[in-house]
Parts: structure tokens; sequence; C-alpha cells
């Protein structure tokens, strides 16, 4: 991993010009020469410098899968469906606050409030609309603080310029919200930490959320004014098959439109994205599907997310129910679907079945199997 | 015609600095009392956008006879009063020779833009090696003990005159600080003068 | 400096060259100085401007070199004796008016322009000859070897103008012009009074009498070349032509101006004195050709030493085919045989070097090992690049420019033009300069580019002037973008004073040459009258001021200005104005070398007041150099450096 550095300069050619970049945020201001504005990275300052962690920790650059599973889970990667896990099964919050806001079961929300309570934790890292349901990165430190960050927000938000803000010398316990790039980014970044920024030891806590994909907010903004008064909206969602709509839930009434309106906003870069669980996460998390609604599915990965789950269990705050089988057959095939068309999709840029872009370290026959079919 | 002796013809003064350090204000100070001395000058300093930071070098052509160019030939200069230890190293680099006078103040000025400065050390040794006349003179030091960097190059004026390797002397400095200085900064600078002229006593 | 007016002929004072320039227009009984500051020749109006009141001149800043001239050239036309300054460049902004008043010539009293050209380029972007100038436009022109020359000498174009009745032209270099040396003084005119009178001289059935009006026809242009003769005759008589050396030398050295004194040097330091002589020009165009020819036949090898282009090389060599065959044996070095260049500045040095391999000799400048240390030591010497002052508002306007650019993201650029920000090509303006020519030029390109929506171009483009370099050739170039409605931000830096050539105040500062009072030409009402959208931002509201650039970038469309207005650093501790703040660095909260990879401050910011303290890799103020504009408070990005308010 570390003889592959780069700096500003290649992350531009390598990635943001190639339209990969998901928005993550893992390279705002790693230096403070790069900053998100408008849905865009933008570097302020030509750094001449050759060997820059903003190339290094972005989720689109080569990554060492295995080492970041060693690093994770201490073995190496599971390049299965819905990769390394403990765990599988259906969860939803008993927390009626928190219930009311969530996205599904308001199980994000709930864990890191009891993480939060338990002292496992002093801030949490999330994403927060504005009133002009603008999402950006958030510290959140208190339950009420959480609960403003309930609720998905289906654009990119650069999230992790959140977690880049804190200050080197702080020693909070840090967790984190975030979607499969922004995790796979937490792993390099805690793989191969920043001399300049907080210790990612620290971050005793990440909660991965499933992606099909995200929004360009600097496009797809635009777009939602002429569907609505953004600061009406109180919740954004995607049901599931059957339903093939966009909803848009505001304070008067709901706002439907078809998938198919949306897609031109979508993050083209997502395309090439392998990961639908958030693979390097402690604990996973997704909608159920619209047979259990307010249901959340989860995965559970690490020691740490199964202490946490079964704390909650314990405290009465969440309630758990098995997946059923045909649920999780449909999870893993949506998932191998997911690495097949990223496979494709990597592919056909590359011009090279071995040359995968950022995904890096995989099994000799991985080619084969994802191509099948 | 003067009636000091000059050492060589012509001789050759070298003041090298870096632009803001008040290296015009010391050449013409010198240049005017070489002129009231008696002889034939000339001063070439280094002006334009080079005084912006950059580096700059005033020569001083000193003659009984003649008017010389001003600029000094490679390897001629016979004193060199550096206001900055890499600008002294430079000039020694050019004009140096075995018999050459350095003066020097070992304050660094960071060139801009992360060019790495060398370790100064290193500068200083280089210097006296190149120069086994070499004295070095605190003068930002003690400008800033006096309260303003500002003074640093009337305390190397003190000094360059207190060296003895010009021909000219505290009595012919005075009147040219008067001209210049109004009023209470007279009293200032000539205090930075005579501090110029201890530093180089005791260096 | 009042002793320039010093009733004391005879006395020995130092002067820069630009000093005696001045003295010796003023010993000619000069009437009228008009000039445009341009290193290295602004020191001579500042100088005439100075005795402006005492001696009875009129001295002015004219708002440009073309002005300067016209201003100079009424004078003249009006009997009263005028004088102009400028840089080589001026003489191409002024040529337009030269290629008519050659041949209308001048009044009863003569009118001389005084160019300084900057072999090397040390103050300029160009290193142009303007002697050509001279050449085309058919005007005497004579070049001073010292500063105590060009005063002789500007006293005498003047009576060589009036004797040929054309404009005469004193052409100085960097190096005469800022070298001070020795200077006799002469005597000063008689105090009588000057009476200006326009004569009537149209006579409308005789173009040929009528003065002042140019015209197409060959009945002006062939008194300008009889004209031209009369000058030749006069300079093949002139004691500013010298020779120096044997009867029949081994090696002639034809030289001019500032190479005279390398030559001398150079033959003396080499002993070859009995072998080598030298031939002096003080009048190169039109060239003294008996005086030339008869040099010619003394020698067989001649080396030909001045700055910057062949132009004395050429006219001789143009000479000698005309002699032929009594030249035949002649063979010729300089220029065009590679043994001096036609650029950069020449030296005592160079011609040594030119000699030895011409003569055949050695030279060695110093003991040999001493050299070989002294080479090896400078290796540690690092570069010193050019930087804006501690304090200086155009880098902050350019940090604002940068950032505004990079975030609305679609690859705008600056195109630059002459001035302390034609910096903004190199690393103080963070490399934001795209383009860079002549005065007005960042406008008038900006103008251009502005145009070409039809194909696709959407990049912003801002145009940057100073304040002085807008009513210099701004003005034209704006005027043109709101009526062709060009698409372009012009940025103007308004930081009270013509800095980069020494502070002389423009028609914006509410001053004079002379320091009288002035009426002020107000930018602002200027732009909004002539249509364009206007907004002034002090570029140390660094927030306010990139916010507001950003804004005006995305109003796309239409000619849009904004005044960045701060006083020059340098004026401002002229006039002993303090900034507010003392600095100093958080040690905790500094990143040091690991901010934003490697020092934002010192490394990418450049403030000469930032240093690094290298025993802990952190940020120093240096409190030598800073002087508390408080910018990099606001740029870093951990909060590390601390503003307090000095009081
Ligand atoms: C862009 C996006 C696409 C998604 N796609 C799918 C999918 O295809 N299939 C599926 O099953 N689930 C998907 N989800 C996850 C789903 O929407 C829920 O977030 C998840 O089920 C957790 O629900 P919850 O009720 O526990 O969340 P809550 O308790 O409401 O907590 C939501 C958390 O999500 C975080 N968040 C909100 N918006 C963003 C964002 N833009 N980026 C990062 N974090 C954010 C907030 O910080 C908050 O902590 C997606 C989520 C996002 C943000
Ligand atoms: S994917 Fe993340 S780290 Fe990479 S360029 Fe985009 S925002 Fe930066
Ligand atoms: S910008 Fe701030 S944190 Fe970075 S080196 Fe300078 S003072 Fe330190």
């Amino acid at each position: 991993m570390s003889n592959y550095r780069k700096g500003a300069r290649e992350l531009f050619e390598e990635v943001i010009d190639q339209g990969l970049c998901t928005g993550c945020g893992a390279c705002v201001t790693a230096c403070p020469y790069i900053v998100a504005y408008e849905g865009r990275i933008v570097v302020l300052d030509k750094c001449t410098i050759a060997d820059g962690h903003c190339y290094q920790h972005c989720p689109r650059t080569h990554t060492d899968m295995n080492a970041v599973s060693e690093k994770i889970f201490g073995v190496p990667y599971d390049d299965g469906e819905v990769g390394h896990a403990l765990d599988i099964h259906m969860v939803k919050s008993k927390d009626a606050e928190i219930k009311e806001k969530g996205q599904d079961g308001g199980t994000v929300t709930t864990l890191l409030a009891l993480a939060l309570e338990e002292e496992m934790i002093d801030v949490a890292v999330c994403t927060k609309m504005d009133e002009e349901k603008i999402a950006r990165g958030y510290l959140a430190r208190t339950r009420a603080e959480l609960l403003e960050c309930a609720g998905s927000s289906y654009e990119a938000s650069f999230a992790l310029e959140a977690y880049r803000s804190i200050p080197k010398e702080n020693t909070e316990k840090v967790a984190i919200v975030g979607l499969g790039c922004q995790v796979e980014a937490l792993g390099k970044i805690k793989s191969d930490p920043a001399k300049n920024r907080a210790n990612p030891d620290n971050i005793k806590l990440t909660l991965g959320l499933f992606c099909g994909w995200a929004l360009r907010p600097d496009i797809f903004h635009p777009y939602l004014k002429g569907l609505c008064d953004p600061s009406q909206a109180v919740k954004f969602d995607i049901p599931h098959t059957p339903h093939y709509t966009f909803d848009v839930y505001t304070k008067s009434d709901t706002k439907s439109v078809s998938l198919d309106d949306i897609r031109p906003y979508i993050n083209l870069a997502c395309q090439y994205c392998w990961d639908m669980t958030a693979e390097f996460s402690d604990i996973s998390l997704g909608s159920a599907g619209s047979r259990f609604p307010g249901w959340n599915t989860v995965i559970v990965r690490t020691k740490t997310g199964s202490d946490l789950v079964k704390l909650a269990k314990a405290k009465g705050i969440l309630e758990t129910q098995a997946l059923p089988g045909q649920r999780l057959a449909h999870l893993k095939t949506v998932a191998l679907k997911r690495k097949k068309t990223a496979f494709k999709n990597i592919t056909d840029k590359t011009g090279d079945k071995k040359d995968l872009l950022y995904v890096g370290g995989l099994s000799e026959g991985i080619a084969d199997k994802l191509s099948e079919g | 015609m003067s009636r000091r002796r000059l050492r060589k013809e012509p001789f050759n003064l070298i003041i090298s600095g870096v632009g803001g350090q008040g290296n015009v204000l010391l050449s013409a100070f010198v240049g005017a009392a070489l002129l009231n001395e008696g002889f034939m000058v000339s001063v070439a300093d280094t002006f334009g956008v080079s005084q912006r930071g950059g580096s700059v070098t005033s020569h001083i052509k000193i003659s009984k006879k003649t008017l010389y160019s001003s600029v000094t030939l490679d390897g001629k200069a016979d004193v060199i009063l550096g206001m900055e230890p890499v600008e002294t190293l430079r000039a020694l680099g050019e004009f140096g020779n075995p018999h050459v006078v350095v003066i020097v103040n070992p304050r660094p000025i960071y060139p801009s833009g992360g060019a790495t400065y060398p370790d100064l050390d290193k500068v200083k040794r280089a210097i006296t090696k190149l120069s086994s006349k070499t004295k070095f003179v605190n003068a930002t030091e003690e400008a800033l003990k006096m309260g303003n960097p500002i003074y640093t190059n009337i305390i190397l004026l003190g000094s360059l005159v207190g060296a003895n390797v010009l021909p000219i002397t505290k009595e012919t400095m005075m009147p040219i600080l008067k001209e210049r200085f109004p009023g209470k900064l007279l009293e200032e600078n000539i205090k930075a003068f005579g501090k110029g002229m201890e530093l180089i006593a005791k260096a | 400096m009042a002793s320039i007016a010093m009733n004391k002929p005879g006395a020995t004072v130092l002067l820069m060259g630009n000093e005696a320039v001045a003295r010796g227009a003023i010993e000619a009984g000069i009437g009228v100085a008009a000039a445009y500051p341009g290193s290295p020749s602004s020191e001579v109006l500042t100088t005439i401007a100075g005795v402006a009141k005492q001696m009875k001149i009129h001295a002015e800043w004219s708002v440009n070199e073309k002005v300067a001239m016209e201003v100079a050239g009424g004078a003249s036309f009006a009997g009263i004796r005028s004088f102009c300054a400028m840089k080589q460049n001026g003489a191409n902004v002024a040529a337009d008016f030269l290629v008519n008043a050659n041949m209308t010539g001048v009044g009863d009293a003569g009118m001389v322009v005084f160019i300084s050209d900057d072999p090397g380029g040390m103050t300029s972007n160009n290193e142009e000859d303007s002697r050509t100038i001279t050449k085309w436009l058919d005007n005497p022109l004579l070049e001073p070897s010292s500063a105590q020359e060009a005063k002789e000498m500007i006293k005498w174009a003047y009576e060589v103008s009036e004797a040929v009745n054309l404009v005469t032209f004193v052409r100085g270099v960097t190096r005469i012009s800022y070298t001070k040396s020795n200077v006799m003084l002469g005597e000063l005119p008689e105090k009588k009074e000057k009476k200006a009178f326009f004569p009537d001289l149209w006579d409308m059935y005789n173009p040929k009498k009528s003065k002042f009006t140019s015209g197409p026809f060959p009945i002006f242009h062939k008194p300008l070349h009889e004209k031209l003769e009369k000058a030749r005759e006069i300079f093949e008589r002139s004691t500013f032509n010298q020779y120096m050396g044997p009867e029949h030398p081994e090696l002639l050295i034809i030289t001019c101006g500032a190479c005279t004194s390398y030559c001398t040097e150079a033959v003396d330091e080499l002993k070859a004195g009995e072998r080598v002589g030298i031939l002096k020009l003080g009048t190169t165009w039109p060239l003294p050709e008996k005086l030339v020819a008869k040099h010619l036949s003394t020698t067989k090898t001649v080396l030909f030493v001045e700055e910057i282009d062949p132009f004395v090389e050429r006219n001789v060599m143009e000479l000698a085919a005309s002699l032929l065959p009594a030249t035949c044996d002649l063979t010729f070095y300089g220029k065009r045989s590679g043994h001096l260049a036609p650029y950069n500045e020449q030296s005592t040095n160079l011609v040594i070097d030119a000699l030895v391999d011409i003569l055949g000799t050695t030279y060695q400048a110093r003991d040999l090992t001493y050299d070989e240390e002294a080479k090896k030591a400078i290796q540690i010497v690092p570069d010193r690049p050019i930087n804006m002052c501690a304090g200086c508002p155009h880098r902050a306007t350019f940090w604002a420019v940068k950032k505004a650019l990079q975030l609305d993201g679609r690859k705008g650029f600056v195109c630059g033009d002459i001035g302390c920000y034609a910096m903004g090509f190199t690393a103080p303006g963070f490399f934001q300069s795209r383009t860079m020519h002549a005065m007005g030029s960042g406008a008038g390109v900006a103008n251009g580019l502005g145009n070409l929506r039809q194909f696709g171009f959407d990049q912003p483009v801002i145009a940057m002037t100073g304040d002085s370099t807008f009513y210099h050739a701004v003005l034209p170039a704006l005027v043109n973008g709101v009526y062709n409605n060009s698409s372009f931000i012009l940025l103007i830096l308004d930081n009270s004073a013509t800095a980069m050539t020494g502070f002389q105040p423009h028609p914006g500062t509410g001053l004079l040459a002379t320091g009288d009072p002035a009426k002020v030409v107000d930018m602002e009402a200027v732009c909004r009258a002539m249509g364009a959208d206007v907004r002034v931002c002090d570029p140390f509201d660094l927030e306010d001021t990139t916010k507001a650039l950003l804004s005006m970038i995305k109003k796309d469309g239409g000619t849009r200005v904004i005044i960045m207005r701060h006083m020059c650093q340098l004026v401002k501790a002229r006039r002993k104005i303090t900034n507010k703040y003392r600095m100093h660095v958080d040690k905790e909260r500094c990143l040091g070398d690991t901010c934003g990879c490697d020092n934002l401050c010192t490394r990418i910011l450049g403030c000469p007041g930032l240093m690094v303290d290298r025993e802990i890799s952190k940020a120093a103020i240096d409190e030598a150099l800073c002087v508390g504009c408080g910018l990099c408070a606001d740029i870093c990005p951990s909060s590390a450096i601390i503003r307090e308010e000095a009081i």
C-alpha cells in the first residue's frame, strides 16, 4: 500500500477527472487545500507534494482489500457477496422518539445513542441536512444532536469532512456512520494514519449503510427545488420493489416521482462501486425491504458490533428477529449482482480484466467468478 | 583629490543583502562619505523588481584617479559587507578572493516559497573558509534590542566604518547622518551607528 | 534631492545617472518636463518635479508616454524647451506621435527625449533596444557613457535639436540610470522669463511652410532626410566621440554608452593598451561615417561592444560595405560572431572573455584553488525568488482570486499586467496569471477572450490592472469591453501609488508630480459612468472579498469591475501608518510540517514575515519582517496564528 503514494494532482487525474469521486469526503481537509464546494471536490492550491494523504485515503485509489480487512477484522478479505459477517438478522428500535424520526428501523440512531450513553463514544460523525436539505458531515455529541441527523439524504454528503475536522490533539472516542465508500476510506485511514490528524484508533465504532447509489448534489439539488420547497421536506425514501419511486414527504403532502426521473442525477461514480453493504464496518444496516416496513436488515461484522447489539437488546431498546431465508438469499443475490455490475463497468473502463482500478488484492479466480452470467 | 590613502586602485566594496533591508540607503551613505573625502566613486544598486525580497547587491568602486564602471569584476571584491549570511556567501562565491575582508550580520532572512535555507553554522563556516578576515556583527539582534529592526543597516554602517577598511571615518559620516535624519531619529541613528562601531571593535 | 538645483558650477556631487539627466535638463533651461514612470527612468522626472516650482518648470506625470511626448511637443511648438523621459517600452507607446512629429519637426525651442533601456530586463519584462526606433524615425540619437556625460549630453542635445529641428534622443541603460557617481555641476540657466507663443505658420497656399501639421506628402519627408544629414555633419565634429589607443591598433573596439568603461577596464585588466584601441561613439545615429571610416582604415580587426542589439555593429558594417574594396580585409567581431550576446547585460568580464579569445591571451581573475572552493561553497546557497512585501495587499488579492477561481471550477484564469502584481505568474501570486504583455494588455486580451462564447468558451477571465496602469492604458480596453459586451472581470488593484517604480502619484491619488494637490479622477465613478458593474473590496477582508469575487465570477456576461482597495504597505511605511496587529503563533495548535502536508502558511502563502522555527518545525513570525497585516491568521486552517490588537 505504501509504495502507492501520490498527491493531489494524481487524485484529480486518476479519480476526480475520471468520474470516480463518490463524494465521501475523505480527502476534504486532509489538507487545507482541499474543500468540498457545491458538490464538488476543489483543490485550492496546486499542491506539489508527491506524497499526499488525500490520494492515499481516497477509496477510489488503489486499495489493498486484504490489508484493510486484516486491519479491521484480523482476517484476509472475504470477497463473497456481503463481505466478512458474523451474523445477519432484522432489527428495529423500540425507542418511540427515534422510531418516529428514523429512516427505517431507526437502529442507527438508537445504537449511537446507546454508545454515547454508555460512554463507549464521545462523538458521532453523522450526516445532517440543513434547512435547505443540503447534507453535510456533522459531529453529534448528544442524543438531541443525533436525532437531528436521523433519516437519509440520498445525496453524497462528503461526511468524512467532519471527521477530518477533528483536530490532531483531540482524543475523543468517535463513532462514524457512513456509506460503503466512506467506511472503505476509514479502513484506509486506519491502515495508514495521517500524522497531522486525530489518531484513527480513536474510532471505536463504524456503522455502515447499505447503498445502491447516491445522487450528485450539484445537479440533484436544483431538481429537488423544482419538485418542492426543500425546507418543507421532512423525509426522503426509496421504497423497495415492487415500488419504483423516489418519494419526498413534505409537511403537507408526498411527492412521488419515478426512479427513472431520478437516474440522471445519480453520481456516475457509483456504477463502479463494488460494495453494497458497507463491508468494512462493525455493523452494516439497510432497510429490510417493503415486506417489512419499519425494520432494518443488519449485518454484524465484529465483536464490537455484536456486543453493542446485544447490549441494546438486553436494555430493551432494540427488537430483533431472524431474517427469513428467502430475504437473505435476495440480499446476497442483489449484493453479488452489484459486484458483477461494478466488475463489468470497471473492466470496460480499464480494458483489462486484471485491472480493477481501486479494488486490489483479490483472489486469483475472482475475475472468472464475476464474469459469469 | 583625496588626501587619504586608498589601499588598492580601484578599491571594491560590495554590500549584499535582501531587498527591503535598506542596502540602498547604506550604499548612498558610504558613497556620499567617500565623495566628501574627495574620491571618485561609482555606486550601483539593484533596483526594480528584485528589491521585492530578492537578493540585492550594491557595488561601490572607489578610485583616486578615475571613474570606473560600477560593477565589480568577478573575484575582485576588497570588502564585502553582508547584511544576511547566505547573501554574503553568494557574493563571496562570485567576487571573493583570498584577501577579501568580510563583515557579516549573521541573522538569516528566509527565502519565500519553501526553498530550504541551509544550516546557519554551515553557512558561517563556509564564509570564514572563504575569508579568513571575517567578522560577525549581530546587527539585527542589536536593532531589535533597540526596539526596531530598521536600525540594522545603520548598525552595520557603524561596523563598516569602525573596521577601518575604508578611507572614511566617523567624522565623515556624522554630517551625512545629520542631513538625512531629522530630530529624534538622528539621536537613535547615531546610537545605532555607535553600537555598530562598538560591536566591530569587539568582534 | 534639493542640491539638484544648486547653483554651484564646478562643485562635485554624487548623482545617480537619472539625477544627472535631470540636472542636464535643468541646466539646459527646460520649461516643461513630462514623463510616465517606468524603471529604469522614473527618477528623472521625480528629480525635476522636486525643484520644479523653484526652477519655474512645469513638471508632470502624464497619464502615459504618448501623452507625455505630446505635452512636450506642445511646449516645444510654443517655443519652450521641453523634455520627456521614459523606459524603453514607453517609446513604443509614444511612437505614433513621433512618426508624425519627425515630419513636422519641433518648434523654435528644442525637445529632448531620454529613454532608458534595460539590458538584462532587470526591471522590465522585455529587453527592447529602443535605439532602433530612432533609426526608423530618422531622429538623432546620443548615448552617454557616464552620469557626467549624460548631463552634458542632455544639454547638448537641445543644441542639436534646435540646429536640425528634430526631436533628439538620449539613450540610457539601467547601469547609467542607476549608478551614482561623481558629477561636476554646470551653470544653471539665467533666470529670465520664458515667453510661450504658438506661432501661426499656417499658409494655405504653401503647405511646405505650414509647420506642425504632418501630411503624407514627400514634401515633409524629404526635408527630414536633409535634417538627418545635417545632424550627421554635426556629429562628425562632436567631442562625445573619442578615440583612445595606439595609432594603428591590432584590434579596434567600437563601443558606446555604458559599455565604454567595460572596454577600458577590460583592456587595462589584460594590460593590452598597446594592442587595442577604443573608439567610443557618443553619437550613434546618424553614424558619423567619416570618423568611423577613418578609424576603420587604421586596423584589420574590429570588435563591437554595445548593450542589447547589434545596432552600431550593423550600421558600421553597412558603412564598411559601402566602402569596399577599401574595407575588404576587415574582420568583424561582436554579436554576429558570437563573441558577445545580443541579449542580457554586458560587463567588463564579458568583454575580457571576448578579448582573450580574439587576442589569444589568458586571464585569471583569482587564485584557482580559491575559485574552486568558492564555487563549491555556494552550492548550498538557495535561490531567493522575488516576493511581494510583507503586508502587501496583492498577496491577499491573489489568495482570494485563487480561491474564487478554484471554487468556481471552470478553469478561470488571470490576464496579468505590468506592475508589482506581475508577480502573479510566479509563486507569490500563486501562479494565477496566465498572460502578461504590455501596459493594459491584461484588459485588452481579456476583451478578446471574453467574446469567445460562441466557440464554447466558458472559462472565467479576470483581467488585472494596477491603479496607475488603469489610467495609462486600461481605460480604452474597458470602454471596449462595455461597448462590445465582452465577458470578463476587471480587477483594479488600487494601492494608492505606482508602487513598482517608486510610488509616483497618478490621477487617482489627488497629488501632482510636484506634491501639490490635484483633482482626483475617481476610478470607481469612471467605471460606473462607462456602464460597468462595479464593486469595491478591501482584500484584507479576505472572506468577503472571496465571496464578492465568486459572485461576480458566477454572474457571467458583460464587463464587471472590482476595485481592490488597500494601500501599498511601502506607502504606509513611508507615511508612517502602522497596521493594527501584533502577530504570534500558537505553537500548540500549529501543525507545522504536517499542516497541509507541509506548512500552508510559509510554503504557500509565502509572506516574508512568516518563517519556520526549525527546531520544532512549526511556523513562527519573523519579527524583523512582519508588519502586522493579519492576513496569515485568516488563512491558517488550524487557527494557530493569532492576531492581537496592537495599541
Ligand atoms: C445515499 C444512500 C443510499 C442508500 N441506499 C440503500 C439501499 O439501496 N438499500 C438499503 O437497504 N438501504 C439503503 N440506504 C440506507 C437506508 O436509507 C438507511 O440509512 C438505513 O436503513 C438505516 O436506517 P435507520 O432507520 O437505522 O437510520 P437512522 O436511524 O435514521 O439514521 C440514519 C443515519 O444515516 C446517516 N445519513 C443520512 N444521510 C446520509 C448520507 N447521504 N450519507 C451518509 N450517511 C447518511 C445519518 O447520519 C444518520 O445517522 C441508503 C442510505 C443512503 C444515505
Ligand atoms: S471519493 Fe472521497 S476521497 Fe476520493 S476524491 Fe471523492 S471525496 Fe475525495
Ligand atoms: S498554516 Fe497554520 S497550522 Fe499550518 S504551518 Fe502555518 S501556522 Fe501552522
